[in-house]
């Protein structure tokens, strides 16, 4: 049975492999007679008549072949040219040794090089006849682009233009291939787009029930496209633009009379219409707008929680104030940067699974970086907090410079290629991959420090080392070991914050001074020292705080990043005047120190 | 009685102080005039949040010093850079250039990126009439006679990127995003005087600020996508500094490409594209007055030379290092600098400023001037798209030099600009 099934598998495979190459064999040998229409076409770009060049490009962009995208630009750019009656790229010329300038010619279409007796031809410049296009026909070209992208194999470019033909001023000329995309493309988001983009055409109609027409089903489809140009209608139909014209100076036939009315207008006036849409689009775009800050203060919230975590070990628990935590951030990012260079992960040639490796390497030189600093710095300072300040920020500078003079100041690290873009998991709702891999990284990293603290034997120990070390030490505790191993655990998850980091920001040397060290503290002394789930509740409270902040707006003002920050710390001075321990003050024995 | 004792020890030894660095001056200078050096300054951060950008400014100065002693010095004598580190410190920069001109005497400075440092450093060149070089487009509203000005203007960067949005692009609203400082504030009050003046309503022209080294771009680009939802708009970017890679990957990451929104950028060239991801970058575009795309043999030989001057002296990035605009301009600096000095037949900075007005000379880039009379420098204007490999495709160059503007027409359309400050002293 199984293997019946099998077989007719690969009978099934074969046969579509072989219609496949019919297909391509058929099209490849009627694409050599439609590239003589293309040269053609090619050669009425230097024609005299201006509508007839346009009309050319337009003629041009219909044939849907994806190589004239490149041509499209070269002749923009004023690289094509005609030679003997027919078209040639040459994108630069060359000197002789008498300095006469010459031209090595190129097919326009293929791009591969003109040969003659197996030499690429080359002329004198003075052979050659320029097509300049003015102004006007670059721009059109630019559009041509899109309207050639409609036919492409690829739903990614499909979409992009799908999308430019709906974008003022519009591509009218893409109406039906519009139509035809709306109704059978496989991807979704195109069928969306592109019925999207025929609509905003229509609004272009003289007819008015079209018009309404179009405007009814935007809003149906709650096309956050249409809303500038729908209040712009409207403000003509009701006159708020005397000088627009347009509808207003003629008067609608199914509102004649209306339109100026001062009380609501009439159910199926034009006006009413357009309301009725731009409502319904506003609705929607409340929900877009608030659902899109909670996500970003998630985000934001978790990256401040994994700042916050480590700093909560070193800070929090052991009450050893680590300047350095941003330093060790930072050894977190250069790892992830060292390691995507041994494996030679580039955009060109990605090896995403770099990213991979380098969480370990990330946590484990951190935690390293950590141990060596508890041992040769902080274990002699404990007893003196303001020293161990000193010495740790000191510590951080040195760090800092060692980096630059190892890796200089400019390094990028390439994020691999599944954490680029985003999912629409709603239409206008695009969560970035990035910073969803960014939360469940920092949840998993929170319920790893809570199993090692509360399930294991070592986070028993360290949980009595920090709370009474002495008794702890009576019992047959070696206090000092377990806080060279809890400091390089903070230290390690610090690490783990600067990998997660290259994802969404800059790597630079001096990044944990600049970016991280005021906003870790912030959260952990918020949340409450001495309490991981004071982080993770101050993590998140303050990134929803800021995110719902940023764009609220006053009138005219909006509150904007730089207010929002200095709203945000006011907030917390409050907060701290009144609850100083923090969200979650510690209990019992801890605090009483 | 003790404390007057110890008071005027204390005394005793402040005033001996002077005394004995005057004297090891000296036997310094001394010893600098029996080698008939000519001692020159590079005032460029190579610590701190500038650093990123600085250090290699201080590589191509010391590039072309060593250029230029190979081929046998100035005048005959051969340059002695004096190197200083002002750590991205305004006040320091001051202090550095105090040093430099009081006790290094050196001929002139190279120095300088934020128009604060700038700023900072203005008052000490003009008290002692000295010279500095400063390489870095900037916002104009400024011009002392004590400054050249190897950037561009206003006029040289912002509104020809304008003008291309609009006139090529068919772009009809504008977000205005910068970085909360001096030149970005200006900036956006040229490029919107003009976006004024070419009609585009208020409603079509959003400003906003994030603090330097701003990391959290999710509600600006949330705003930006809303803005551009109807597919004509653009973002005009004065960030500066690392600020830009989270701006760049947030946009990316939001579904955002150069043909839903272009953004036209004033702060990020070649060098700043080596420290980010580039591919999320593709197509969007920068406005300069050099990329290092720039196909012509000398600026081919000029890249090929820094990238090895770089490797031979084991700077960081080595032979992956890129030339950009500010580069090119604090290498011809240099340059401007020797042959004035050539033409004048001195290291008196009077002589050397009178000389410079109107020289004409060849840069990486291509042939450039100095103005007849204010200060700057006459340069081409490109724009120039992303390409995947961090370099530029050049798809727009004006025709010919571009004259500076230090004053904007667009702020100041009545024609009434200030006096040019400092200058020799007035006696």
């Amino acid at each position: 049975m199984f293997k019946r099934v099998f077989k007719r598998g690969v009978f099934y495979r074969t046969g579509v492999i072989l219609l496949l190459q019919a297909i391509w064999l058929f099209c490849a040998l009627s694409a050599r007679a439609d590239d003589d229409v293309i040269r053609a076409d090619m050669l009425r770009l230097a024609h005299a008549d201006p509508a007839v060049r346009r009309e050319a490009v337009t003629a041009l962009a219909r044939t849907g072949d994806q190589r004239l995208e490149e041509f499209l630009e070269s002749y923009r750019m004023g690289s094509i040219y005609i030679w003997k009656d027919r078209p040639v790229l040459c994108e630069k010329t060359v000197m002789d040794e008498e300095m006469n300038e010459l031209a090595p010619l190129s097919d326009p279409l293929t791009r591969r090089p003109l040969m003659n007796n197996g030499r690429q031809v080359v002329v004198p410049v003075e052979e050659l006849t320029g097509i300049s296009p003015t102004r006007r026909e670059r721009r059109l070209a630019g559009r041509a682009k899109f309207l050639l992208r409609l036919s492409s194999p690829d739903a990614g470019m499909r979409l992009s233009g799908a999308k430019k033909a709906g974008d003022p001023p519009g591509i009218t000329e893409a109406a039906g291939l519009l139509m035809k995309l709306s109704e059978n493309d496989p991807d979704r988001k195109v069928r969306y787009t592109a019925r999207e983009s025929l609509l905003l055409l229509r609004l272009n109609e003289r007819a008015t029930e079209d018009r309404l027409a179009a405007v009814r089903e935007l809003g149906e489809m709650k096309s956050m496209r249409a809303l500038p140009r729908l209040r712009e209608l409207l403000r003509e139909v009701t006159g708020g633009d005397p000088e627009a014209g347009g509808l207003a100076a003629r008067p609608l036939r199914t509102a004649r009379g209306l339109v100026r009315s001062h009380g609501a207008p009439a159910p199926d006036s034009a006006e009413h219409v357009y309301r009725q849409a731009i409502r319904k689009i506003e609705i929607h775009q409340g929900f877009v707008d608030y659902f899109g800050s909670m996500f970003q203060g998630f985000s934001l919230g978790s990256i401040l929680i994994l700042m916050g975590l480590g700093l909560a070990i070193t800070f929090g628990l052991m009450g050893v104030i680590n300047m350095a935590h941003g330093e060790l951030m930072m050894i977190g990012a250069y790892t992830t940067f060292e390691i995507q260079r041994l494996v030679g992960h580039t955009p060109d040639n990605p090896s995403d699974w770099y990213y991979v490796l380098a969480l370990p390497a990330a946590f484990l030189s951190s935690a390293l970086a950590g141990y060596l600093i508890e041992v040769l710095v902080v274990r002699h300072l404990y007893r003196r907090p303001v020293e161990s300040l000193l010495a740790t920020w000191g510590v951080g500078l040195i760090l800092i410079q060692l980096v630059r003079l190892r890796y200089g100041d400019n390094i990028g690290v390439n994020a691999p290629s599944w954490a680029r873009g985003g999912i629409e998991i709603m239409q206008d709702i695009v969560l970035p991959y990035g910073r969803c891999f960014i939360i469940a990284l920092c949840a998993f990293c929170v319920l790893l420090i809570y199993y090692l603290m509360k399930r294991t034997g070592l986070g028993l120990r360290m949980r009595a080392t920090m709370q009474n070390r002495d008794m702890a030490a009576s019992l047959g505790v070696n206090t000092g070991r377990v806080d060279r191993y809890t400091f390089a655990f903070g230290s390690g998850i610090a690490g783990i914050a600067g990998y997660a980091w290259t994802l969404i920001g800059g790597v630079t040397p001096d990044m944990g001074q600049t970016n991280f060290i005021v906003d870790s503290f912030l959260v952990v002394v918020t949340g409450g020292v001495g309490e991981l789930l004071g982080v993770v509740f101050s993590g998140l409270g303050i990134g929803v705080l800021t995110k719902v902040l940023e764009p609220a707006a006053i009138g005219s003002f909006t509150v904007g990043a730089i207010w929002a920050k200095v709203l945000l710390l006011l907030v917390i001075v409050t907060f701290i005047q009144f609850k100083p321990a923090g969200l979650f003050a510690p209990r019992g024995r801890l605090a009483d120190e | 009685m003790i404390r007057t004792e110890r008071f005027s020890a204390i005394k005793a030894l402040t005033g001996l102080l002077p005394a004995l660095v005057m004297a090891l001056a000296l036997v310094f200078a001394g010893r600098v005039h029996a080698a008939e050096k000519v001692k020159i300054g590079v005032l460029h951060s190579l610590s701190g949040t500038m650093a990123i950008s600085e250090t290699s400014l201080r590589d191509v100065v010391l590039m072309a010093v060593e250029e230029i002693n190979a081929s046998g010095g100035v005048l005959g004598r051969q340059i002695e850079p004096v190197v200083v580190d002002p750590a991205s410190n305004w006040p320091l920069f001051a202090e550095k250039a105090k040093e430099l001109i009081t006790k290094e005497k050196v001929a002139v400075t190279f120095g300088c990126w934020t128009s604060v440092s700038r700023k900072s450093v203005l008052p000490v060149f003009e008290q002692y009439n000295a010279l500095l070089f400063y390489p870095v487009q900037y916002e104009g509203e400024e011009q002392s006679l004590n400054v050249f000005y190897t950037g561009a203007t206003p006029n040289q960067q912002l509104i020809p990127a304008a003008r291309y949005m609009m006139d090529e692009l068919g772009m009809k609203k504008f977000y205005l995003l910068g970085t909360d400082y001096v030149f970005p504030r200006t900036a956006n009050k040229v490029l919107k005087a003009y976006l004024k003046s070419r009609g585009v309503p208020d409603e079509n022209i959003i400003e906003e600020y994030t603090p330097f080294h701003h990391q959290d771009y999710q509600t600006i680009v949330a705003r930006i996508k809303k803005f551009g939802a109807s597919g004509d708009a653009c973002v005009l970017s004065t960030i500066n500094g690392d600020s830009n890679v989270p701006f760049y990957k947030e946009f990316a990451n939001q579904g955002l490409t150069a043909d839903d929104i272009p953004i036209m950028a004033f702060s990020v060239a070649e060098d700043e594209l080596r420290a980010m991801d580039v591919p999320p970058l593709v197509g969007h575009l920068a406005a300069w007055n050099y990329f290092q795309s720039i196909d012509t043999p000398e600026n081919r030989k000029f890249v090929k030379n820094f990238k090895e001057y770089c490797k031979r002296n084991n700077l960081p990035g080595g032979y992956n290092r890129v030339t950009d605009d500010p580069i090119e301009a604090a290498y011809f600096g240099v340059y401007v600098w020797k042959a004035a000095v050539e033409k004048a037949g001195s290291f008196d900075v009077d002589k050397v400023r009178q000389a410079v007005y109107g020289l004409e000379f060849d840069a990486p880039g291509g042939r450039k001037k100095m103005h007849e009379n204010n200060q700057h420098t006459l340069k081409p204007v490109y724009i120039g798209e992303i390409m995947k490999n961090g370099q530029f495709r050049i798809i727009y160059k004006t025709k010919g030099l571009v004259s500076p503007e230090p004053y904007s027409r667009y702020l100041h359309p009545d024609g009434n600009i200030p006096e040019p400050t400092g200058g020799p002293k007035k006696k």
